[in-house]
């Protein structure tokens, strides 16, 4: 463990002795601010259209009106955004030759990838927290938002972003170079974001697949017809997907539960990587 | 201390290690001796566990690398190379890092941390940024950072490249405070740090050891007993007269310094005694005699070319061969 804090200490410091978490929190709060102000915006405007009319002024509510929208905004900018806070954990200590130090350093791998992991969840523990204001900033004022599913959501987006972390920093740790870590990096993200649009197109069953795959044996093998669908496959892989509960305000195991096994498979591979260095 | 058997690395179909043992008693030296690209680093690198062998265990302290990584890892102190630094951290933040990563218990952190700038003489610029430094402050805190967890064995890789002489010169006297204690491998393709600082040097080409001897062996090498002598007044029947003395094989005229003669001696024998006596008495008037060794990079690039295997080739050198005392892996 105080390997592990170690690494994870060193890899904070650097965090913030470069720009880089100046300029990675300062745009994700400009962003996120921005569409928080505008959903604000947009939200009295409406409450003042309709302060007349008690039926729709019963409708509107500000936690699903402006702190949604804001943990959606927060999800994609974290696609975005994220690769460059993880592109550097591994691929620059190899490439400056620090890497030796540290593998000839009395560390396993595994204190060497949760060191980096948390150097890098402490730097989205600040960019979210200090997003944390924003629903503070208003909850004096009439338009108070509901705090526990504000703070249901802010756990979605904060698990959404360690997950992204994790599989950032496996593509890290499969090259020297950094740009090809980022953008394999955002690949990745983008492919488990978009990975659910055709989600109600492909209706093709598991089952039948299977069936085509093994040539008929599973028909016959009676393992089963109906069942769920090539698109719901998919539908449940999606990162963005598994956020939107979180964002109602519901918390519900399976999504916690998706997002822990991303960051657990990741850090595995991970760490296999590191280690596969002893036999390659 | 270290125990390396049969050690080989095969990057494809490329050998950079080929069948290397050897072995290190606690508190030596060892210098690793050869041209660029002859396998040294990869020898260390395997040492250090950063890179497995193909084949072939290292053991340190009786620890192998490849079982035991982490328990050899506590007792080794590495400098690779390049200096592993943090170009973005200060000097002192940096060597409670290593120190930390390293296993130095906390109670001991700073007074280790402030021992291994005093010993490299960072205190100066402890407080400095590590990306600012020159290179030879630079190379000063990779060695801080390799000694300052006092390691059993330190391991460094061309430790003095990039400083100026002064600082070499510092860095050598710095590693030769190490004997004793540590034992410390060397690596570099310089000749003169091997002879101000190394017990034993392992001389390394193309991956397998071409020799590997102490320093006094070595050189001796080069000598083969012979010694130079030149007379004021060389009288006819000299060399005969010298011949006849008891330890001394052949005399030979050396035409190009005058009145310069040439004396092999016996193996294992020292007959510069005699030589004076007899010229003494005389009358010849003795002016020089010297024992003629050829340096060590003269030994070293015949060893080198000469490429054959094993540590005995190197001794039947055409000039050194009619009298070169018993100077094989015994010597040492």
């Amino acid at each position: 463990m105080r390997n592990v804090l170690a690494i994870a200490g060193r890899e904070v410091r650097t965090y913030f002795t470069s720009p880089l978490a100046y300029v990675v929190i300062g745009v994700f709060l400009l962003l996120s601010g921005y569409i928080f102000w505008a959903s604000l915006v947009r939200f009295s405007e409406l409450c003042l259209r309709f302060a007349s009319n008690p039926y729709f002024s019963s409708q509107l509510n500000v936690n699903d009106m402006v702190v949604r929208p804001l943990f959606g905004t927060m999800g994609i900018i974290f696609l975005l955004l994220l690769p460059v806070v993880t592109m550097r954990l591994l691929a620059e200590e190899r490439r400056a030759g620090t890497a030796e130090l540290l593998f000839t350093s009395p560390v396993t791998s595994a204190q060497v990838v949760l060191g980096k992991y948390f150097g890098a969840a402490c730097l989205l523990l600040v960019m979210i927290g200090v997003t944390l204001t924003y629903p503070i900033l208003i909850s004096n004022s009439g338009a108070a938002p509901d705090m526990k599913p504000t703070f249901v959501g802010y756990l979605g987006v904060l698990l959404m972003g360690l997950a992204l972390l994790a599989i950032g920093l496996f593509f890290s740790s499969l090259t020297d170079n950094q740009v090809v870590a980022a953008v394999s990096a955002f690949g990745a993200f983008l492919m488990l974001w978009v990975i659910d649009w055709m989600s109600s197109s492909a209706t093709v069953t598991l089952a039948a697949l299977m069936n085509s795959l093994s040539l008929g044996l599973w028909e016959k093998a009676g393992l089963g017809t109906g069942g769920p669908t090539l698109g719901d496959l998919l539908g449940s892989l999606s990162i963005i997907g598994h956020l939107n509960d979180f964002r109602k305000g519901l918390l519900d195991a399976q999504h916690v539960i998706f997002y822990v096994s991303v960051i657990f498979m990741a850090l595995f591979v991970t760490q296999r990587v590191l280690e596969s260095r002893r036999w390659r | 201390m270290l125990e390396v058997s049969d050690i080989s690395k095969i990057y494809g179909t490329r050998t950079v290690v080929d069948r290397v043992s050897f072995s290190v008693p606690k508190g030596q030296i060892l210098g690793f001796l050869g041209p660029n690209g002859a396998g040294k680093t990869t020898t260390m690198r395997i040492i250090t566990g950063y890179v497995p062998p193909t084949s072939g265990t290292a053991k340190v302290a009786g620890f192998d690398v490849q079982e035991q990584p982490l328990e050899v890892k506590r007792r080794i102190g590495y400098l690779p190379e390049h200096p592993p630094l943090y170009p973005e951290m200060l000097v002192r933040p940096y060597l409670e890092f290593t120190a930390r990563i390293r296993g130095v218990p906390r109670r001991q952190l700073k007074a280790r941390t402030d021992r291994a700038l005093e010993r490299c003489g960072l205190q100066a610029v402890s407080g400095r940024l590590i990306g600012v430094l020159s290179k030879g402050y630079q190379q000063r805190v990779g060695l801080a950072q390799a000694i300052l967890h006092e390691p059993d064995l330190l391991i460094l890789d061309e430790p003095t490249v990039g400083l100026d002489p002064t600082q070499i010169r510092e860095i050598r006297s710095l590693i030769k405070s190490f004997a004793g204690e540590h034992t410390v491998i060397l690596s570099t393709h310089i000749l003169a740090e091997v002879t101000m600082t190394c017990h034993r040097v392992m001389i390394i080409n193309e991956g397998r050891i071409a020799a590997e001897d102490t320093l006094e062996a070595l050189a001796a090498r080069g000598g083969g007993g012979r010694v130079l002598v030149r007379f004021a007044r060389p009288a006819d029947g000299i060399a005969a007269a010298l011949k006849a003395l008891p330890g001394i094989a052949s005399v030979e005229t050396q035409d190009a310094q005058d009145g310069g003669l040439v004396v092999s001696q016996r193996p294992g024998q020292d007959a510069r005694e005699e030589i004076a006596a007899l010229a003494v008495g005389r009358g010849w008037g003795l002016l020089e005699m010297r024992p003629i060794t050829r340096s060590l990079e003269e030994i070293f690039i015949d060893i080198i070319r000469g490429e054959t295997v094993g540590g005995a080739a190197p001794e039947v050198q055409p000039s050194a061969a009619p009298a070169a005392p018993g100077n094989g892996g015994g010597a040492a």
